[in-house]
C-alpha cells in the first residue's frame, strides 16, 4: 500500500535532545550544537590510562587553564563535520583551479629565476613546519577537554596536513623532487631555519594541550601566516612579477584569516573567563611569541633582506593588538 | 601479570564494602532455575540472619518461577563460591561467612517447570 | 638552489610518498622519546616505520572532495526524510528499540573512536601510520554526528532518544560499550590499534553494521540505511587500516607475536560481548527478519574469520582463545540477552516484550537445537504471567561481569541449564565474571579492572544508596515512557495512530 505520509501533521513530542535543551531551552537545536555538546564521556570514566596513570581518561586537570564549563570555547564558524568538509572541498576546487591555471599557461616558466628561487627557499621548507603543526593539533584534540575545543582541533590539523601537502605540489611544481629534498635539507641543517625547527620540536614536546594552542596556533601561526603569506608573497613576490605564487598560495591566506577567527573566540573565551587565566595565557604568550619571532626572522631576513627586522617588529605588533583584543595582554 | 604502564598502575576498587553504607552486596542464584536471567544482586546488611536473607529478599525474587512455592527449603542444597556448603539459617549473614560480593547458589531437586530436562538434577 | 627546467611526472605512489612520508623528520632538538613518549611501553619493536604500508593513498584535496560529496547526498535524503515522516514508513515502531541501543551505547563510541584516533595520530612515530590515524579520527566524529543527525528526526516523536548523553555515562547497558572503549583508550596506542583498528574494525564490524544496515532496509528506515551506506567507503579504509597494522607489527619482529596474540584473544572477546547485543536485535527486535544471528555468525564470523585467521596462521598467530567457546554461545545468546532484557525492561531506555507465536515459531525453524527446548518453556510462562495481569519484573538487579560489564545472562558453555559462574578473589576482595575469558583478561591486568565503574553496586553506593526513583531521574528515563513493555507504550500508541491518520487522510485524498 502506497501512503502518502506528508498528508499528516505530528505534534512532536521533544523538540530536542535533552542535554541540549539543558543548555539552550526546551526548543529544536542546531546541527552544530547536536553534533558538538556533551558527546565526549564526561562521569565514571572506568580506567586509568596506562600510558599515565596520574590522568584520567578525559581530564581537564592537564592543563593550566581552568573552566567552569569547556564546552564554553566553541568555534565561531560552528564547522560540524559536513560544514567543515563541504567549506573545504569549495576552497579545494578553487586551489585546484588556480594550480591548473598557473601550470596550464605556463605561468612557472615565466617566473624570474631568483623569484621561483626565492619561492622555493621559503615555502618548501615550510612544509615540515606545517606537518608540525598538524601533529600539535591532533594532540589538542586528542587530549584537550570538551567537544567544541577539541572538535575544531582535528579540522585544523587536516587543513595543517593538506597545507603541508599543498606546499609539497608547489614545490614539485616549481621545483622537483630534488626542492623537496633540498628544502628538507635546509629544514634538517640551513642556520635560516634551525630556530623555527627548534621552536617546532620543543612545541611538540609540550603536554599541556592549550599551551599548545598557544604556542602553535596563537603565537607560531599568528606570526608565521601573516609574515610569510602576505608580507612577502603577496607584497614582495608579487609586486616583484611572483603574483603566480601568490595564486599557489591563496589557500593559506583564506585559511588563515578563517580560522583566525576561531582562534581569537577560543582565546577571547578562556581569558574572560578568569584573572588566573589570563595571567596564564599571558605569561604563555609572552614566552611564545618572542622565541617565534626570533625563530621567524631569519627565514623572513632570506627573503626580505634587511627589512626583516622591521617587518618582524611589526607584525609581533599586530598580533600584540590581536590578542589585547581577545583579553589577553602579553 | 601487572599491568603493562609506564609509571607504577595501582588500581582502586570502586565497589568495596565500606562504600554500601553498612551494607554489603551477596549475589544469590537458583541452580537450574532460568527464568531468571541472571544470578540476583542484593544489598543487606551483613547482620541479617541468614534467614532473613531467605525469607525476606529470596523469597519475594524467586516467587515468578513455577516450582518456587514447592521448595522445602530444609532439603535445599546450598553453595558458597561454587563449593558445597552448610549455612545456619539462625545465623547471621558475617557469622555464616557470607562475605561481600559472595555468591552463594542453592539446588533443589523434583520437578523442573521451565526446564524440563534438567528435572532432579542437583 | 637547483631548477630544473621540466619537472618530471610522479607515480602515484611516488607522489603520495612525497606527500606525506616526506614531511616527517628525526628530531634533534628534542630526544625522539621526549616526542613521541608513548611509543614504547608496550614492549612491541619496531625497526623500521618505512616499512610501512600506505593502505589507502589518500591525500587531503581528494579526501574534502570525496567525502563532502557524500555528506552533500546523506542530508539531502535526511532532510527530505524529516520533512515527509519518513519516520511513519517503518514496519512498526518497535524496531526503533534497536536504534534507540545504537544512540545510546554505539554513536558515543564513534565518537570515542574519533578521540582515540586523534591520540594515536599524534603518538606514533610513523608519518604514514600518523596521516592514516588521523584521517580515521576525523572519519570517526563524522559518524558519531551523521548517527545523531539521523535519530534526530526519531527523538522528536519517539521515547527512548532524548537523554542519550545521560544514558551513555550512567545507565547500565551502556556501560559494556563505554567499557569496551575506556578500555582501549586506557591501553597504549599499538593495543588501541589491535582493539579498534583491528578487532572492532576489521574482524567484527560486518557484525554490527551488515545486519545493522540491512535490517534497516528492511524495515523501511531510510534514515539509517542512509548513515550506513555513507559510511561503508570510509569504514572499507579503517578495515584496511586495522589489518596493515596488525601485519606490520607481525612483521617487525617475532617479538611482538605473543604481545599481539594476547591482545588479540582479549579483544576477540570482548568485541564479542559488546556485539552480541545485535544478535538480540537480529532474532528478536526486528519486525521483519533478514537473517538469523545464527546465519550472520555462519557468514561474517566462521567464514571471514576463518579466511583472516588461515592468512595471520604464517605469522604464528592463532585464532583467538575464545572462538571455540564463542561458536557454542551463538545458539543461546540472542535468547538470553532478550528473556534479560524483558524482565529488566523497567530500567531500559528502551522497550522489550515477548516474541508472538509466530515469531516463536521463526526461531524454533531458525534455532532447531535450541530454541524449542530450551526457550520456548521459558517464554510461554512469561507469555502467561502477562495475560495474567502479573508480567514478570526482576527486581533482583543482576550480577555483572567485572570484565564486560554485561549481567551474566550466560549458561556454561557445555551446559544451557546452568550459570556460568565465575569467580575470583584478589586483594581481599571478590570479582565475578560471566566466562572463563572474562576472567582470563581480568587476571591479565587486574589492576585495570578492579576500577571499572558497575552501574548495578553503584546504585547503592552515595549519591544513589538504593532510591531507584532518583537513579532513574539520574540516568533521565521516564517511567511509563521510555521503558517497559512495548505493548501499551505510548510509542506503540503513538505510532499506530499516526499511521491510521495518514493511511486515512491519503484514502480522502484518492476520493476527491
Ligand atoms: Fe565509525
Ligand atoms: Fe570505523
Ligand atoms: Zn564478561
Amino acid at each position: 500500500m502506497q501512503i502518502d505520509l506528508r498528508t499528516v501533521t505530528i505534534e512532536p513530542v521533544h523538540q530536542t535532545f535533552d542535554h541540549l535543551a539543558r543548555r539552550f531551552g526546551d526548543k529544536p537545536a542546531s546541527r552544530y550544537q547536536e553534533g558538538s555538546y556533551d558527546l565526549q564521556a564526561a562521569e565514571n570514566l572506568h580506567y586509568r590510562p596506562t600510558w599515565d596513570p596520574d590522568q584520567a581518561l578525559y581530564d581537564t586537570g592537564i592543563t593550566r587553564i581552568v573552566m567552569a564549563d569547556w564546552h564554553a570555547l566553541k568555534d565561531p564558524r560552528q564547522f560540524y563535520y559536513n560544514t567543515y568538509t563541504v567549506t573545504r572541498a569549495r576552497q579545494q576546487d578553487a586551489t585546484e583551479a588556480n594550480f591548473s591555471f598557473v601550470e596550464s599557461r605556463g605561468l612557472v616558466a615565466l617566473l624570474p629565476p631568483q623569484l621561483r628561487t626565492l619561492a622555493l627557499d621559503l615555502l618548501v621548507p615550510l612544509r615540515h613546519a606545517a606537518w608540525g603543526a598538524n601533529q600539535n593539533n591532533a594532540f589538542m584534540c586528542g587530549y584537550g577537554y570538551g567537544v567544541t575545543f577539541t572538535q575544531p582541533c582535528m579540522y585544523h590539523a587536516m587543513d595543517l596536513l593538506g597545507i603541508a601537502q599543498y606546499l609539497s605540489r608547489i614545490g614539485l611544481l616549481l621545483g622537483d623532487t630534488a626542492a623537496l629534498d633540498a628544502g628538507k635539507r635546509a629544514w634538517m641543517a640551513s642556520p635560516v631555519w634551525q630556530p623555527l625547527r627548534r621552536y617546532v620540536e620543543d612545541s611538540m614536546a609540550v603536554r599541556d594541550p592549550f599551551e599548545l594552542f598557544v604556542a602553535q596556533n596563537v603565537a607560531l601561526d599568528g606570526l608565521l601566516y601573516p609574515l610569510v603569506y602576505q608580507r612577502i608573497v603577496d607584497d614582495e613576490l608579487a609586486s616583484r612579477g611572483g603574483s603566480a605564487v601568490a595564486m599557489l598560495t591563496q589557500f593559506m591566506s583564506d585559511w588563515y584569516e578563517e580560522s583566525s577567527r576561531w582562534v581569537d573566540a577560543v582565546l577571547k573565551v578562556a581569558a574572560a573567563e578568569s584573572g588566573r587565566n589570563r595571567e596564564v595565557l599571558a605569561q604563555w604568550l609572552d614566552a611564545w611569541t618572542r622565541r617565534a619571532a626570533a625563530a621567524l626572522l631569519p627565514v623572513v631576513a632570506q627573503a626580505l633582506g634587511p627589512a626583516a627586522d622591521e617587518i618582524v617588529a611589526e607584525q609581533l605588533a599586530a598580533l600584540a593588538a590581536r590578542t589585547a583584543k581577545a583579553g589577553v595582554a602579553a | 601479570m601487572s599491568v603493562t604502564a609506564r609509571k607504577p598502575y595501582i588500581g582502586v576498587p570502586r565497589d568495596s564494602v565500606a562504600n554500601f553504607n553498612g551494607r554489603q552486596i551477596v549475589y544469590v542464584s537458583w541452580d537450574h532455575h532460568l527464568l531468571f536471567a541472571s544470578p540476583f544482586l542484593i544489598c543487606i546488611e551483613p547482620q541479617a540472619s541468614f534467614r532473613e536473607l531467605l525469607q525476606g529478599p529470596i523469597a519475594a525474587l524467586i516467587q515468578a518461577d513455577p516450582d518456587a512455592a514447592a521448595i522445602d527449603w530444609s532439603m535445599v542444597e546450598w553453595l558458597k563460591s561454587n563449593r558445597p556448603w552448610t549455612p545456619d539459617p539462625a545465623r547471621s549473614l558475617s557469622d555464616n561467612g557470607i562475605g561481600h560480593k559472595d555468591q552463594i547458589r542453592f539446588r533443589t531437586r523434583g520437578h523442573n517447570s521451565l526446564l524440563p530436562e534438567a528435572s532432579g538434577t542437583s | 638552489m637547483d631548477v630544473k627546467a621540466v619537472p618530471k611526472k610522479l607515480g602515484l605512489k611516488e607522489k603520495y610518498r612525497h606527500l606525506t612520508r616526506g614531511l616527517g623528520w628525526e628530531p634533534s632538538y628534542q630526544t625522539r622519546e621526549a616526542l613521541f613518549p608513548y611509543a614504547g611501553y608496550e614492549g612491541i619493536r619496531i625497526h623500521d616505520w618505512d616499512r610501512w604500508e600506505d593502505p589507502f593513498r589518500l591525500t587531503m584535496d581528494a579526501y574534502w572532495k570525496y567525502q563532502a560529496e557524500k555528506e552533500r547526498k546523506f542530508y539531502a535524503v535526511i532532510d527530505a526524510h524529516a520533512q515527509n515522516n519518513g519516520h511513519l514508513n517503518i514496519t512498526d515502531a518497535r524496531y526503533l528499540s534497536a536504534l534507540k541501543i545504537f544512540l545510546q551505547a554505539i554513536s558515543p563510541g564513534e565518537y570515542a573512536a574519533h578521540r582515540g584516533f586523534a591520540r594515536v595520530g599524534r603518538e606514533f612515530p610513523g608519518v604514514g601510520t600518523q596521516v592514516a590515524c588521523q584521517m580515521q579520527a576525523i572519519d570517526e566524529i563524522r559518524h558519531a554526528q551523521t548517527q545523531i543527525h539521523a535519530l534526530s528526526n526519531y527523538n522528536r516523536y519517539y521515547h527512548g532518544f532524548h537523554a542519550f548523553a545521560d544514558a551513555r555515562d550512567r545507565i547500565w547497558y551502556t556501560s559494556v560499550a563505554r567499557s569496551f572503549f575506556d578500555d582501549a583508550m586506557s591501553a597504549g596506542p599499538f593495543e588501541f590499534m589491535i582493539a579498534i583498528g583491528f578487532s572492532f574494525e576489521y574482524v567484527l564490524t560486518n557484525l554490527l553494521f551488515v545486519p545493522f544496515m540491512s535490517g534497516a532496509a528492511y524495515n523501511g528506515d531510510m534514515a539509517t540505511v542512509t548513515f550506513g551506506f555513507s559510511a561503508q567507503s570510509d569504514e572499507a579504509r579503517h578495515m584496511t587500516l586495522g589489518l596493515e597494522c596488525i601485519k606490520f607489527m607481525l612483521e617487525q619482529d617475532p617479538a611482538n607475536v605473543p604481545i599481539v596474540q594476547r591482545w588479540f584473544d582479549k579483544w576477540f572477546w570482548r568485541g564479542f560481548r559488546v556485539l552480541g547485543l545485535v544478535s538480540t536485535m537480529m532474532d528478536y527486535m526486528l519486525p521483519k527478519r533478514v537473517m538469523s544471528w545464527r546465519e550472520a555468525w555462519e557468514i561474517y564470523g566462521v567464514e571471514n574469520g576463518g579466511a583472516l585467521f588461515a592468512d595471520l596462521a604464517r605469522y604464528g598467530i592463532r585464532p583467538p582463545a575464545g572462538w571455540e567457546d564463542a561458536g557454542k554461545a551463538i545458539d543461546h545468546m540472542s535468547h538470553q540477552f532478550m528473556l534479560g532484557l524483558y524482565q529488566w525492561s523497567f530500567g531500559t531506555s528502551f522497550h522489550s516484550w515477548i516474541p508472538s507465536e509466530e515469531e516463536m515459531d521463526w526461531l524454533a525453524e531458525k534455532y532447531p537445537t535450541t530454541f524449542e527446548r530450551w526457550y520456548r518453556p521459558r517464554w510461554d510462562h512469561l507469555r502467561k504471567l502477562a495475560a495474567a495481569g502479573t508480567p514478570f519484573k526482576n527486581f533482583g538487579l543482576a550480577k555483572l561481569c567485572q570484565c564486560c560489564q554485561l549481567p551474566v545472562v550466560f549458561t556454561e558453555p557445555d551446559d544451557p541449564t546452568l550459570s556460568c559462574h565465575r569467580e575470583l578473589e584478589y586483594k581481599q576482595e571478590k570479582y565475578h565474571f560471566c566466562s572463563d575469558h572474562c576472567l582470563r583478561i581480568f587476571e591479565d591486568e587486574a589492576e585495570k579492572y578492579v576500577q571499572a565503574w558497575l552501574p548495578m553496586p553503584q546504585l547503592f553506593q552515595a549519591p544513589l544508596n538504593g532510591d531507584v526513583g532518583a537513579w532513574m531521574a539520574w540516568v533521565g528515563l521516564k517511567d511509563g515512557l521510555d521503558n517497559g513493555d512495548f505493548a501499551g507504550s505510548p510509542d506503540q500508541r503513538n505510532f499506530e495512530q499516526w499511521r491510521r491518520n495518514a493511511t486515512r487522510n491519503h484514502r480522502e485524498g484518492e476520493a476527491q
